[in-house]
């Protein structure tokens, strides 16, 4: 048929496939060097060893610092701290017949610093104790948490929209808007939400408004690259007919992309929001609000019970709500 | 009335896609533009929507010269149907057609889909003509067999009231019942609209059954042009043959 054939070797003499050859070995034996280099840099080898003698320290041999560290912290986190109790004499409107739902006062000890004589002194006192004090505080501040993800996803979709119909190739109005446009989602997305909250919290306080911003602005970046890949992916042809029959260009991209897009869109919108919960409850260890700040401070003062009661809450917190968002999703799509 | 004078069309390569043709297409004609790929049948009417112009001749629609300077009052008085529909699979039925209006409809009221009732009612009105029910209104386009796709396709060009309404290979995809039904449709959309359409068509059966008129091509020229019943056994015969020969050449493309 073609004007190869005339110079066709006899089937026995085609070259077969070889998957080990000297090159492949010596490539092989490069990379392996190179990894090795970096797994000790990064301390790789190391974390082996030790999760090592950590397994083996946990069925009695030898001793291991890394299950020391899991034992000072899991001896104190269990049982997870759940009730609230408080000196009544710190309470500033205390009223013994008006107490809190659920809450009762208990007699106990308190122990007290006194830094003049550099002795203990122990006093009786009373405390008021509301069973389910600590949890319903780790629970508002986690809805406060949450309420972060989902304004900051919000701003974020306000600042992404726009910007990625610019940095789309086929609706930007000019060669240059779109370049700008690609460039400014780079550099949103470049900037880690740590690292702009720090920022944040300088201009605006401590607080969840930083984080808010920190969230919109990274999550901006990737949102608007996204869309703008979508509105460039979209089938030409339904386009191609609304524009000949003279519709305008802002409603060929209403009528025929926007439909098409619109699925992949709320799938992206909705991992940015379970994502941006996730990053909202660490965003409050630099100060900008939300279940972190609580979890540093606690943290800091070697309360791990009551860390323990706040990484619980955010797990299952993540959990439910990634059960819903599966499930919105399927009807939506 | 649609005037074509002595209008060619060379391309760049040095085809002659369209050689010298002279037509005067009547108001409300159902025209089957027949003959094998690369007969000029596509370059025809890409001329009429104005996305090519004639390298000579004028073609007129009345009083309006159809050239790329008057690109946007064209696109208002000429429809298309396209051969793969591009309808927009996730909206739905009722949409799909009242996006034929979006040039008239203003931007803040397209931008929520707010069109005017008396629109949406013309848009039943269109889509009950080429036999969709009430059923199918709100139901995606995606959703719809291919039949009902097209008939879809077909309201959509006629809901801006267009003078002509182009339709290329309406029929290419269906089968031999369906493609039947579609074309009764088109024709019906036609008549009771008093648009004048152009149709290609590859099945000279359809053409004997549906046009007004039929327009035959071969290398760019004007074969046969006449009413159906015009067709003597002979020019019939070789009608047949020039499909004929088609499917010789798609076959020997194909190996």
């Amino acid at each position: 048929m073609n004007s190869n054939t005339e110079y066709a070797r006899h089937w026995e003499q085609w070259s077969l496939y070889r998957a080990v050859t000297p090159k492949n070995i010596v490539i092989l034996m490069i990379v392996f060097v190179l990894i090795s280099f970096s797994a000790h840099n990064t301390g790789i080898d190391r974390a082996a060893i030790e999760t090592g003698r950590a397994v083996l320290s946990a069925v009695g041999i030898g001793e291991s610092q890394v299950l020391d560290g899991a034992v000072r912290f899991g001896g104190k986190a269990f049982p997870i701290q759940i009730s609230k109790r408080t000196e009544v004499s710190r309470l500033e409107s205390f009223d013994r017949n008006n107490l809190p739902l659920f809450a009762y006062v208990e007699k106990g000890k308190s122990r007290e610093y006194d830094a003049l004589t550099e002795t203990w002194s122990i006093e009786e006192s009373e405390f008021l104790v509301e069973p389910i004090g600590y949890l319903l505080k780790v629970l508002v501040k986690m809805w406060e948490t949450i309420e972060m993800g989902f304004w900051g996803t919000f701003i974020s979709i306000m600042i992404s929209l726009p910007l990625g119909i610019l940095a789309s190739r086929n609706y930007t109005p000019h060669k240059l808007v779109y370049t700008f446009a690609r460039g400014w989602l780079s550099f949103h997305r470049a900037m880690p939400e740590l690292i702009i909250a720090l920022f944040l919290v300088l201009m605006y306080g401590f607080g969840p408004i930083a984080g808010v911003l920190a969230l919109a602005i990274h999550t901006s970046g990737v949102l608007g690259k996204f869309f703008a890949d979508e509105i460039e992916n979209a089938p030409p042809g339904p386009q191609l007919a609304l524009g000949a029959s003279g519709a305008g260009r802002l409603k060929v991209l209403r009528y025929s992309v926007f439909p098409h897009v619109l699925p992949a869109w709320i799938a992206y919108i909705q991992y940015i929001f379970e994502r941006n919960i996730r990053t909202a409850t660490v965003l409050g260890i630099v100060g900008a609000g939300g279940i972190g700040m609580e979890l540093k401070g606690r943290w800091d003062l070697f309360d791990y019970d009551h860390v323990a009661t706040i990484l619980l809450v955010i797990f299952l917190t993540v959990v439910v709500l990634e059960y819903f968002s599966q499930k919105i999703r399927k009807k939506a799509l | 009335m649609l005037r074509f004078d002595s209008v060619s069309r060379v391309y760049d390569d040095g085809t002659r896609a369209v050689d010298n043709v002279s037509l005067h297409i009547k108001t409300g004609e159902f025209c089957v533009l027949l003959g094998p790929s690369g007969a000029g049948k596509s370059t025809l009417m890409n001329m009429v929507n104005g996305v090519i112009e004639p390298s000579k001749g004028e073609i007129m629609l009345g009083d309006l010269s159809l050239n790329k300077k008057n690109l946007n009052v064209i696109q208002r008085r000429v429809g298309m149907i396209h051969q793969q529909l591009h309808l927009v699979p996730r909206l739905s039925v009722l949409h799909n057609v009242l996006t034929g209006l979006l040039p008239d409809t203003g931007f803040w009221r397209s931008l929520i889909k707010s069109f005017p009732l008396k629109n949406q009612r013309r848009a039943c009105e269109l889509l009950n003509e080429v036999g969709m029910e009430e059923k199918h209104l709100y139901r995606r386009a995606s959703a719809l067999s291919g039949g009902q796709q097209q008939r879809v396709a077909i309201a959509r060009a006629f809901i801006s009231q267009p003078e002509v309404v182009l339709a290329d290979e309406p029929v290419a995809s269906l089968d031999p019942a369906m493609s039947r039904s579609v074309l009764n449709s088109l024709k019906t959309a036609a008549k009771q609209n008093g648009v004048t359409v152009i149709c290609t068509l590859h099945q000279l059966d359809y053409a004997l059954e549906f046009a007004d008129r039929i327009i035959a091509l071969r290398k760019g020229k004007i074969f046969f042009d006449g009413h159906p019943d015009d067709l003597n056994e002979s020019t019939q015969s070789q009608l047949y043959d020039l499909a004929r020969a088609e499917i010789n050449t798609t076959e020997q493309e194909a190996a």
